[in-house]
């Protein structure tokens, strides 16, 4: 389906553009937040198989193996993202955690004004 | 001095919240059988103990928090998904993360050696951790020292 | 028992990290406060041990694997040892035990130790795993698991500068990690599979035009790790905003770490030696620019900062050169500047202890007062400017005659002008702190502590040995340039199980 590769690139894009010119940290992080999102998105819609069924094996599938083999959607790129969804919990965590203690010594959120550290 | 929200958020909440823990265990402990597992589990229960904290403040929620119990389930967590892993190295099977516990019938709850014991370590270090993540946060914005 | 050391160098440290919180509530009902930096270097010198042990097997050019769960490659993750790794993991365990007994009078009035503790020990289980992993999304999650901690250790102090300086590395890391995602995304999408081995296998039959953009990808995500200019902007800050430990650390393991990673992609499993000359000029440039920089600066650390890039400068030009013997030259040159680059921040951050400044208008006329660190100084760089007999020289000459031999002596000429660029401000600093008049209030400035002379001590003494009998330095670097080169039975080794 070529509609979700656009809608991954858009939002790349869209997260991107936040990371760089938005004027406050809060927004940058959801920004960094929206563009690994979008990442996810390219990749597990790369595993993707035509008219193909859930990776989950139960009792009636077992008997045809080879069929279910070839009907199910590669489930690799699913435990690529939720370890990759894991990390991303732990980056916003710390980075807002340290926006916290930004507020607390600066007084602003806004980047272009926490510049003490010169040259 | 975290101020809470209306009554009617507080009484919904106080009602979902037994529905939420319980929905959290049933994904963690189905995790071999369908989709979800030790994170999401976990997860699902530090949600629902924070969407007490959010409704009702974090003096006067219903949840008796205390620091130190949840710093050592945390460690206990962490440990036994590498005691697990050890246990399979050294009970004979000769490698790490080898099976110990017999690997049962297909669909059935006890089931998929090592996995269950696995997933419950998981959710309690995640769920422990969350839970550490947004005191030290709310007690941050609230003006305490940590 | 050898055969489970891999993924017992790996696991050690990560399972240290899970005890620790437990020795603590322990130690402190016991009134033993320090308890925990002890079980940390305990943890840490026996990870040296095992990662030695392995030494026997792999130095005869033999490759050693591990698979982990029993699953053979391609559908299971494997752990491939060759020379490669472990001259990396040597380097990454040596800094940080090291580091560790350091920090034991470091960070002595520190009250939150055991969370420092617990930082180091995933720092380091995270650079072990980049090293001894033969899966590359296994190498994205250690990655990360070492980025993670060493932002939280930069921001450790929770002061005005170590935030400023964390979040600045922060936000810029991360956007490099999810650069490194995207190319693996890629790369999965292209071959279909993830073990190192099995894709350098396939990628040699797939058209050169469709690989660019993953290998720019990934180029670029580790370039942000190393520093390598232009994506340097977060490293004089970080350097200068973190106790001076946590500096010592980031210089001598995360960037050889994140150094040995590049090269391992880029060299082994795209098998892109053409690449090498946009290495060595990239190489040429930060080493340029970190040189030039370092010239005006009034802050100690920052300094340091400074010529740290350049140095990651000159490794870059003797890997980019492609021929055997200036990789050999690169990657000797890896390894002093773990060993020259950590001994400097040790010094740097024994003035802080003893001194509570490190701005170089302020302080004066040490030598006086600490005369063995002012030696241990001196000779960090003189080793660090590629004066002979120390071993800065004998990496340095390697990579100058290897640029001569290939052709390009205008890389070898502005190499060593940048030398001589180095000795210069390094002298000044010299001059600057240990010489000069002294202060009134620096009258009674004592020697730093013994704890924190002696891993500064070893690693003197590391430099003068490697400098005065190179041929042990080339004894450890030629089975690891050998190991780079040989693509093909690094392929049959981890794939002729099956």
């Amino acid at each position: 389906m070529s509609l979700n590769y656009i809608v991954a690139m858009l939002l790349i894009a869209l997260g991107l553009y936040c990371l760089l010119l938005k004027r406050n940290l809060i927004k940058i992080v959801i920004g960094l937040g929206v563009m690994t999102d979008g990442i996810h998105l390219f990749l597990i819609s790369m595993g993707y198989r035509e008219g193909g069924i859930a990776a989950i094996v139960t009792g009636e599938m077992l008997e045809n193996a080879a069929g279910f083999a070839s009907a199910a959607v590669d489930p690799i790129p699913q435990a690529l993202v939720l370890t990759s969804i894991v990390i991303n919990i732990c980056i916003v965590a710390l980075a807002l955690s340290m926006a916290i203690w930004v507020y607390h010594h600066y007084g602003t959120l806004d980047p272009s004004e926490i510049r003490r550290l010169r040259e | 001095m975290m101020a809470g929200m209306t009554t009617i958020v507080r009484t919904i909440s106080r009602l979902l919240f037994p529905f939420m823990f319980l929905f959290g265990v049933y994904v963690l402990v189905h995790g071999h059988l369908t989709p979800g597992g030790g994170f999401q589990g976990g997860v699902i229960i530090a949600a629902s103990v924070v969407m007490l904290w959010l409704a009702y403040g974090l003096e006067q929620s219903p949840i008796g928090f205390k620091l130190f119990r949840t710093e050592v389930l945390e460690a206990i967590g962490g440990l036994t998904l590498a005691t697990v892993g050890l246990v399979g190295l050294v009970m004979g099977v000769g490698k790490f993360f080898g099976h110990v516990l017999p690997l049962g019938n297909l669909g059935s709850l006890f089931s998929g050696g090592d996995l269950p014991i696995l997933n419950i370590g998981t959710s309690i270090k995640v769920a422990a951790g969350l839970i550490l993540i947004f005191y030290a946060m709310l007690r941050k914005i609230a003006g305490e020292e940590l | 028992m050898i055969e489970i050391a891999p993924i017992m160098a790996v696991f050690l440290p990560l399972f240290g990290a899970f005890l620790i919180p437990i020795i603590s509530m322990v130690s402190k009902r016991f009134h033993a406060e320090r308890a925990c930096n002890w079980f940390t270097v305990a943890i840490l010198i026996t990870t040296l041990a095992v990662v030695a042990a392995m030494g026997a097997a792999v130095w005869g050019g033999g490759i050693m694997v591990y698979k982990l769960g029993g699953w053979s490659p391609p559908w299971g993750i494997v752990l491939a040892v060759d020379g490669l790794n472990l001259l990396i993991a040597l380097i990454v365990a040596g800094v940080s035990s090291l580091v560790a007994i350091y920090s034991l009078v470091y960070m002595r009035q520190e009250t939150r130790l055991d969370l420092y503790c617990v930082l180091l020990l995933l720092v380091t289980a995270g650079a072990m795993g980049i090293t001894l992993t033969g899966d590359i999304f296994n190498l994205y999650v250690f990655f990360e698991i070492m980025s993670i901690g060493s932002y939280a250790l930069v921001a450790f102090r929770r002061k005005w500068d170590s935030v400023e300086a964390g979040i600045k590395y922060m936000i810029i890391g991360s956007f490099g990690t999810s650069l490194i995602l995207l190319g693996i995304a890629l790369l999965y999408g292209m071959i279909g599979s993830l073990t190192i081995a099995d894709l350098a296998q396939k990628l040699g039959q797939v058209a050169a035009s469709d690989v660019v953009v993953p290998l720019a990808l990934l180029i670029s995500g580790f370039g942000i790790k190393i520093a390598m200019v232009p994506l340097h902007a977060w490293a004089p800050d970080a350097y200068q905003a973190a106790p001076s430990s946590i500096s010592a650390l980031l210089a001598g393991a995360t960037t050889t770490a994140g150094l040995y990673a590049m090269i391992r992609v880029v060299y082994m499993m795209f098998g892109a030696f053409g690449v090498g000359t946009m290495f060595a000029i990239f190489g040429l440039v930060t080493m340029v620019l970190g040189a030039l920089m370092a010239l005006t600066q009034r802050d100690l650390k920052r300094l340091l900062a400074y010529s740290g890039i350049s140095q990651m400068g000159y490794v870059l030009l003797g890997v980019g050169l492609g021929t055997a013997l200036g990789v050999q030259g690169g990657l000797f040159h890896l390894l002093n500047n773990a060993i020259f680059k950590v001994l400097l921040f040790m010094c740097a951050g024994a003035i802080l202890y003893r001194v509570g400044t490190t701005n170089l208008d302020e302080l004066g006329g040490l030598g006086k007062n600490m005369p063995i660190t002012a030696g241990l100084f001196v000779i960090g760089a003189l080793a660090i400017s590629g004066v002979p007999p120390l071993n800065g020289f004998a990496s340095k000459w390697t990579i100058y005659i290897a640029g001569i031999e290939a052709g390009k002596a205008v890389f070898s000429l502005i190499a060593i002008i940048m030398s001589v660029l180095t000795l210069a401000y390094f002298l000044k600093a010299i001059n600057a702190i240990f010489l000069g008049q002294r202060p009134k209030r620096l009258q009674n400035v004592k020697e730093a502590p013994l704890t924190m002379l002696f891993p500064m001590m070893l690693l003197a003494v590391l430099c003068i040995v490697l400098g005065v009998l190179p041929s042990l330095g080339i004894d450890l670097v030629a089975p690891a340039q050998g190991a780079l080169m040989n693509q093909s039975g690094y392929i049959n080794a981890v794939l002729g199980g099956i």
